[in-house]
């Protein structure tokens, strides 16, 4: 059955359409595994090889792939959700309970977006702290460190432009409270304030505001910094190893072909 | 079986070491959970309603036509206009099956009938609750700000409100209840603002302090204040639940504040109190004959008030009052309290000696028995006074030196919408609107002893009612469109003008007659009074007013008026008040053709069954619902009552009398029928 | 204390390639290269199907959270209507917290103004490239600047009354007081770790420490009028 399975797959990775999409070409070698990530636009930002040890859950508890992947089901949750709201009041808050009452698994797509979106928080705060205790934000890496920390920061502004989008009780005085904050800031904080809200108080206004920012202008930009993050992964060197770690290749436990011939 | 076991699982885990396989794995369990949301939706509460109603019906004989009409999926009302998205339906399926209305299983019995259409107005408008939810906890018993949970049924009444500001037929406890929110001076200090931009107003007339030397003893002030329900089971005063040095301060405030007008008591004949006091059983019927008792009520032996409640009860009023007082009083009730309803009864010297001796001795000595107060200092005098401005005494009294507090209390226009979660419970109470403001009223210091807020002496059904009106004072009833509102009939500023306006005025003829929209109505509507009545009658009903209608308690009491006073209000009554509909004299008085009065009387007797409400012939007629007819033709004028006959409530708005929908050339000979009914001739044939 | 050592390490930073390249000048002997040639693993697929692998799992674990756990949604927003108390998404409680303490320039805007530069500078603070202890080096006088910065902390948060902030900062600065007197040679692994952690990690974990409580007390302890409650009571 598997065989069969593999031949199948062997005989479409051989068509001439397949071919034409991806380049890498057929089988396991190591030039067709390296072109498989080269040869990719979405790949290509990755080193074609990772130090062996880099794999192990123990090196980086995967906490960067982790914050990656909320991302991706917030993007996919969050495009759906959109096709049943509408950023205005107090149709917002109906849409709202709509999803949660009419469409069909609405409640469910609203809980999956609300609870990955306070995952992707955590998870990138944690990312933070393991790189800092890893002690891999030094040199050469300073830079993706602070590439890190603006997605820290673009992370937390579109979580909380997200918080107002329900329009609620809750929304509606967390970002009243947020906001206030801002209008501390010396000289400019009230400009600063109604740039945010697009008037003097949490409105209909600020709900577009908010809305664009959340479904445009933040998203675009986490992507954008999470290219340069991945593309400085691999320009920096990799993901970062101790020294004091065993990496040698005496060290390691198992020869990679062995390893292949398990599976 | 333990090596079995483990030696599964351990290869299981080899199984799983392979990261590809392990992926296998995993993507097939996360495949499996992500069907299980829409499976969740399909299992939903909704959905297992309308399978359990398809097997309900099935049984049923009408089962053909019930499923014809059932409809699967979501089911809603919308009423964008109103912001209404109701989902009731989606559960109560049968909402609108005429067949199911004894239906036992909810959420299956139709909808009893009412007067508006279910998809005009949708569901929650009147019943509360979420309408947009489609479970049963969230549809039911939502408490978040913005959502409320369902009204219990015997607050119902209360929706119809949020529309219609004015009384209603179908609404008993609401009317009640709004009659008992003015009445009861709540609007005194809790202002509450109408959805036509209107305040409600007081209607009852809580006594000015500013002379209350001149009227009482500070021994009944401080019974009074420590128990209005001692003194009159009847008080409109609430309990303050004031302690009895507070009591005794305000007391002596309200005294020293009180300024002695002349006028307002009268030198007593020392003999005719003490020595020779008049005939009691004089008194007693002069009491009667003034039908004193249509507006003020005593208690009886056995403890009922019998009598109307327009002014107070007199029960004990000899312990209250200065005779003095009373005398003066009962001469021009107008000169102590200007804003009173009290008529001038222009009684003789004797006959004000009579009442004022028969009043007085309603007394109950036990009241003021134990009453024993020191003479005041200024300190309490001082202290009183706090305590006056403190508890916004003058939020409903007039007293010297003090303002009418603005807002003393919360204003109540939106209490109806006021969420939940806003409200402070008592422990162990039910955590709704209805159940907070029933216990703000019945028991309002329960909520902490330092309020304000006075304890009234409402039965629970009066609370009930208040609740009702209370609950219609909602942000959607400020929030509906145009076309849905139904403001009250507001009372209009009608003065009465001229030498007869001045009489009237002194008679306070609109404390029971409403004239142009103004006045009570305990007697009929004296608007269109000049276009109905017929100059002599209304001559002689002023001098001795009998009555109309037997069967009624409350009649027009006798005034003594002068001759040329009375010529003064007939004419102003004949001239003034008169209907723009038709010309008073536009037909005859008299001279109908006997031809014509037959045809009439048949007509009255056959056709039209007049006889079963209304008496022409006193000896065999047994209508009692309608006015005695034996005189009418004396009374009213030929045109009243042909175009009355015509369109009985263009005339009197609400009025009993059936529109017949009468022909005119019926209603012409019955006219004529009816004008042939002339005192002298109805005398003439009961001999 | 200190384990001597013969060589001095840099780190150079244009690295084209991933071996690490470095320099040791001994003293005895001429500067020689030692690279480390470790085994590597192709990214596709061994290194894509773990992550997709990682990935789906935490995804299991949401779909399993949303299945059974319900957005939290309140009735619609009603300025009029403020609730007690109004708080800021969870991870905006730490500063919440702050603001029930300082004016809102410092706790709204100087102090998180400040953490992020401090973050984002972090990397650029050399000064200590092989991570050495703390009080490897110049004990006595690191012990005094440290403590005297500790109980600075701790009096100006306890004019403030910033308790939360304080209780905290005292317990860092009470495993510093017992880094200082251990060795990185003691029986005892925990504070031989302790005598290794350089400054920034003392400083790092300050903050961290900090903002969990923080976080924590602003969840879960903080009723009407930001006052204290216990969550358990309520």
């Amino acid at each position: 059955m598997p065989n069969r399975l593999e031949t199948y797959f062997d005989r479409l990775e051989r068509t001439r359409v397949w071919k034409s999409i991806f380049r890498s070409g057929t089988g396991s070698s190591t030039l067709h595994n390296a072109l498989a990530i080269q040869q990719n636009l979405f790949l290509h930002l990755f080193p074609t090889k990772v130090r062996k040890r880099m794999v192990s859950l123990s090196a980086t508890w995967y906490l960067g792939t982790l914050t990656l992947g909320t991302f991706f089901i917030l993007v996919g949750t969050g495009v759906v959700l959109m096709l049943y709201y509408h950023p205005s009041v107090p149709q917002a808050y109906s849409d709202v309970k709509d999803l949660r009452f009419v469409v069909s698994s609405g409640l469910f797509l609203r809980n999956l977006h609300r609870w990955s979106a306070h995952a992707m928080v955590f998870l990138a705060f944690a990312h933070m702290f393991r790189v800092f205790y890893r002690g891999a934000y030094r040199a050469p890496r300073e830079f993706n460190w602070v590439v890190g920390v603006i997605l820290l920061l673009v992370t937390l502004l579109l979580s909380y432009t997200g918080y107002l989008l329900p329009w609620d009780q809750l929304a509606f005085w967390a970002i009243t409270v947020g906001t206030n904050i801002s209008s501390a800031v010396p000289l400019v904080g009230d400009k600063i304030r109604f740039l945010l809200l697009g008037g003097h108080q949490v409105n209909a206004n600020a709900l577009l505001r908010f809305y664009v920012l959340h479904t445009v202008i933040l998203p675009l930009s986490a992507v954008l910094f999470l290219a340069v993050h991945f593309w400085r992964i691999r320009k920096d060197g990799g993901l970062y190893v101790r020294q004091s770690e065993p990496g040698n290749v005496e060290n390691s436990a198992q020869p990679a072909s062995e390893e292949k011939k398990q599976s | 079986m333990k090596t079995n076991k483990t030696g599964f699982l351990a290869s299981c885990l080899a199984f799983l070491r392979d990261p590809f396989r392990m992926f296998g794995v995993v993507s097939f369990v996360l495949l499996l959970l992500l069907t299980i949301a829409p499976a969740k939706d399909y299992f939903s509460q909704w959905h297992g309603y309308q399978r359990q109603y398809l097997r309900f019906i099935s049984h049923r004989t009408d089962a053909l036509t019930l499923q014809r009409h059932f409809h699967g999926g979501i089911q809603q009302i919308w009423i964008p206009q109103m912001n209404v998205v109701d989902r009731c339906q989606t559960c109560h399926v049968g909402l609108t099956e005429a067949s199911l209305s004894d239906v036992q299983q909810q959420p299956f019995r139709a909808h009893p009938r009412i007067p508006h259409k279910l998809t005009e107005f949708g569901c929650v408008i009147c019943h509360r609750g979420q309408g947009a939810a489609t479970t049963v906890g969230q549809a039911h018993h939502s408490e978040m700000a913005g959502e409320e949970p369902i009204l219990p049924a015997r607050y119902m009444e209360s929706s119809c409100g949020q529309c219609h500001q004015g009384p209603l037929e179908g609404t008993p406890k609401l009317n009640q209840g709004r009659v008992i929110l003015a009445r009861y001076g709540c609007v005194n200090c809790h202002s509450i603002i109408l959805p036509d931009g209107t305040k409600l107003q007081a209607s009852d007339n809580p006594p000015p302090l500013t002379h209350i030397a001149d009227k009482t003893t500070r021994e009944w002030i401080y019974a009074w204040l420590k128990d209005p329900t001692s003194y009159s089971a009847s008080a409109t005063m609430p309990n303050f639940k004031l302690s009895d040095a507070d009591a005794s301060d305000i007391s002596a405030f309200l005294i020293a504040n009180s300024t002695t007008n002349p006028g307002d008591t009268m030198p007593m004949p020392a003999t005719a109190v003490h020595s020779s006091a008049p005939d009691p059983t004089a008194g007693a019927s002069l009491y009667g004959e003034s039908f004193c008792a249509s507006c003020h009520a005593t208690q009886n032996a056995a403890g009922n008030l019998v009598g109307g409640n327009l002014g107070p009860e007199l029960t004990n009023i000899g312990t209250k009052v200065r005779p003095e007082w009373l005398m003066a009083w009962m001469r021009n009730p107008q000169h102590y309290d200007p804003s009173t309803l009290m008529p001038q009864y222009r009684w003789t010297d004797a006959q004000l000696k009579l009442i004022t001796a028969f009043v007085q001795s309603k007394t109950n000595p036990d009241l003021l028995a134990n009453v024993h107060l020191s003479p005041a200092t200024p300190a309490q005098i001082a202290h009183g006074k706090k305590l006056v401005i403190e508890y916004g005494c003058a939020s409903c009294h007039q007293i010297r030196g003090i303002d009418k507090p603005d807002n003393f209390g919360p204003n109540l226009s939106r209490i109806g919408s006021k969420p939940v979660v806003q409200l402070v419970f008592l422990p162990g109470m039910e955590r709704t609107l209805p159940a907070y403001l029933t216990q703000k009223i019945s028991h309002p210091r329960s909520f902490g002893p330092s309020l304000h807020m006075p304890k009234y002496n409402f039965t629970s059904a009066q609370v009930e009612a208040v609740v009702t009106a209370l609950l219609p004072l909602t942000d959607r009833s400020f929030e509906l469109p145009l076309n849905l509102q139904r403001p009250a009939v507001q009372e209009t500023h009608y003065e009465p003008t001229d030498k007869a306006g001045q009489l009237m005025t002194q008679l306070n003829c609109l404390s029971c007659h409403r004239i142009n929209g103004r006045g009570g109505d305990m007697a009929p509507d004296l608007s269109w009074e000049g276009s109905s009545v017929q100059r002599p009658w209304l001559d002689a009903f002023l001098k001795n007013p009998n009555t109309l209608r037997p069967a009624l308690i409350r009649r027009m009491p006798r005034f003594n008026l002068t001759d040329s006073e009375r010529a003064v209000l007939t004419d102003y009554i004949l001239a003034v008040y008169q209907t723009p509909a038709f010309q008073r004299d536009e037909l005859p008085l008299s001279g109908y053709s006997p031809d014509q009065v037959e045809k009439g009387r048949q007509l009255f007797y056959s056709k039209y069954a007049c006889q079963s409400c209304h008496i022409v012939n006193p000896n065999q007629d047994k209508g009692y619902i309608g006015p005695t007819l034996t005189q009418v033709g004396s009374r009213l004028t030929a045109a009243w009552i042909y175009h009355y006959l015509k369109n009985p409530q263009a005339l009197r708005p609400g009025t009993m009398e059936p529109n017949q929908h009468i022909s005119d050339d019926d209603a012409r000979s019955l006219t004529a029928f009816l004008m042939a009914q002339k005192s002298g001739a109805s005398q003439a044939a009961r001999k | 204390m200190t384990p001597p050592r013969d060589f001095t390490a840099e780190v150079s930073s244009d690295m084209r390639v991933s071996q690490r390249r470095v320099l040791f000048v001994t003293r005895r002997t001429s500067s020689q290269v030692r690279a480390y040639e470790e085994e590597r693993v192709q990214t596709f697929p061994e290194v894509l199907i773990r992550a997709l692998l990682a990935v789906e799992c935490l995804f299991l674990g949401l779909v399993l959270m949303s299945l059974f756990f319900n957005a939290p949604l309140e009735g619609i927003a009603n300025p009029t209507n403020t609730p007690n108390p109004a708080k800021a998404p969870w991870y905006f409680l730490g500063l919440q917290e702050m603001l029930h303490y300082f004016p809102p320039v410092v706790a709204g805007v100087l102090i998180p103004g400040l953490l992020v530069i401090s973050l984002i500078v972090i990397p650029y603070f050399d000064i200590n490239i092989e991570a050495q202890g703390l009080f490897l080096k110049n004990r006595a006088q690191r012990l005094r600047l440290s403590m005297i910065l500790c109980l600075a902390l701790i009096v100006f948060l306890a004019v403030f009354d910033v308790y939360v902030a304080l209780v905290p900062t005292a317990i860092v600065a009470f495993f510093l007081l017992l880094a200082a007197y251990s060795s990185p040679q003691s029986s005892s692994r925990f504070r031989s770790y302790l005598a290794q952690r350089p400054v920034s990690w003392w400083i790092m974990t300050w903050f961290l420490f900090q903002l969990i409580v923080l976080t924590a007390v602003g969840t879960f302890f903080r009723g009407p009028g930001w006052s204290w409650v216990l969550p358990w009571r309520s």
